[in-house]
């Protein structure tokens, strides 16, 4: 499973109307729970926040992957938010971030998400493609950048 | 003369991948060739994201230590799907970059073919460009079989006496 293939405009959501890393955490969770990807959504922003606690996801770049494995939901799943104006995510750079990936695994899938997270390492990596990300104004433009042309 | 004598068959726990080893165990009950099953623990992503800041030190450890876990698991669930078709098989658990130690195997074990689970639909360049599994699939020197319509493949072994 592919990010690409996680990735589908019910699980994005441009623009991010929090500004505030709680708010931000609950926001995007929400956004699986609208799609139906979950089913217990403070059994998901508990284990978010708790992973957060230990370490913040905020990368360089405004770039963050929160991240948590969880009963709550059966399959690798993603959303994806994007705030143009950023918020403070206690980025190690400590620049306001924009792009957030939220990935979430059950506890036997640890193949599966660390291939996930790989994906978006490697995604964070690429400056120009997160700049096209954050240039989006639709969830459906956000989409198509992940798929082949 | 069998065409194939050593066939390897890369498992990473995901569906494909285990139909792909019914698969590989029926090619060798047919063939008589020697099966081996290789699961690679991903230790260069797990370095990577450790490096990325998306881990920290002991999320790293717990992750190395989940997959050794489902490297276990995986493989003696191959295991017993050749055991109960009374074919003989080999697995092997092995750590690093998954295109690499793939080849490393494919080369040092002097396999004449690998066996591996069908691909994630390609929808993206990128993934096609990030996918370990196509890179190994690009880089190996012995043929390689991608296991495909896994109904198929079920009625095959299913059937295997």
């Amino acid at each position: 499973m592919t990010i690409a293939e996680l990735i589908s405009t019910e699980v994005v959501k441009v623009p991010l109307e929090s500004k505030v890393k709680p708010d931000v955490i609950r926001e995007l969770v929400q956004i699986l729970m609208d799609a139906g990807k979950i089913n217990d959504m403070e059994a998901v922003v508990e284990a978010v926040n708790t992973r957060e606690e230990l370490a913040s996801t905020g990368l360089e770049a405004g770039i963050a992957v929160p991240h948590a494995k969880t009963d709550a939901v059966n399959d690798l799943t993603v959303a994806l938010g994007i705030s143009p104006d950023g918020c403070d995510f206690d980025a190690m750079d400590g620049q306001p971030s924009h792009l957030f990936f939220l990935l979430l695994a059950p506890p036997d899938q640890s193949g599966p998400h660390l291939a996930a997270l790989s994906d978006i390492a490697k995604i964070a990596g690429s400056r120009s493609f997160c700049k096209l990300l954050r240039n989006a104004r639709s969830a459906e433009e956000v989409v198509e950048l992940f798929l082949e042309d | 003369m069998s065409p194939v004598k050593k066939i390897l068959v890369y498992i990473d726990g995901t569906e494909q991948s285990i139909t792909a080893a019914q698969y590989a165990i029926c090619l060798s009950k047919f063939t008589g060739a020697e099966l081996t099953a290789q699961y690679v623990i991903n230790t260069k992503a797990l370095d990577d994201l450790l490096k990325a800041r998306i881990f920290f030190k002991q999320e790293q450890e717990e992750y190395a230590r989940d997959l050794e876990a489902d490297a276990k698991r995986y493989l003696d669930h191959v295991l017993e799907l050749a055991r109960v078709k009374g074919v003989v098989i080999d697995t092997k658990s092995t750590s690093g970059s998954v295109n690499q130690e793939i080849l490393n195997e494919v080369k040092d074990g002097r396999y004449d073919l690998l066996v591996i689970g069908e691909l994630s639909r390609t929808r993206s360049r990128r993934d096609e460009f990030y996918n370990e599994v196509e890179r190994a699939l690009r880089s190996v020197p012995c043929s390689v079989l991608v296991v495909k319509d896994d109904e198929h493949v079920w009625q095959m072994y299913s059937s295997l006496i």
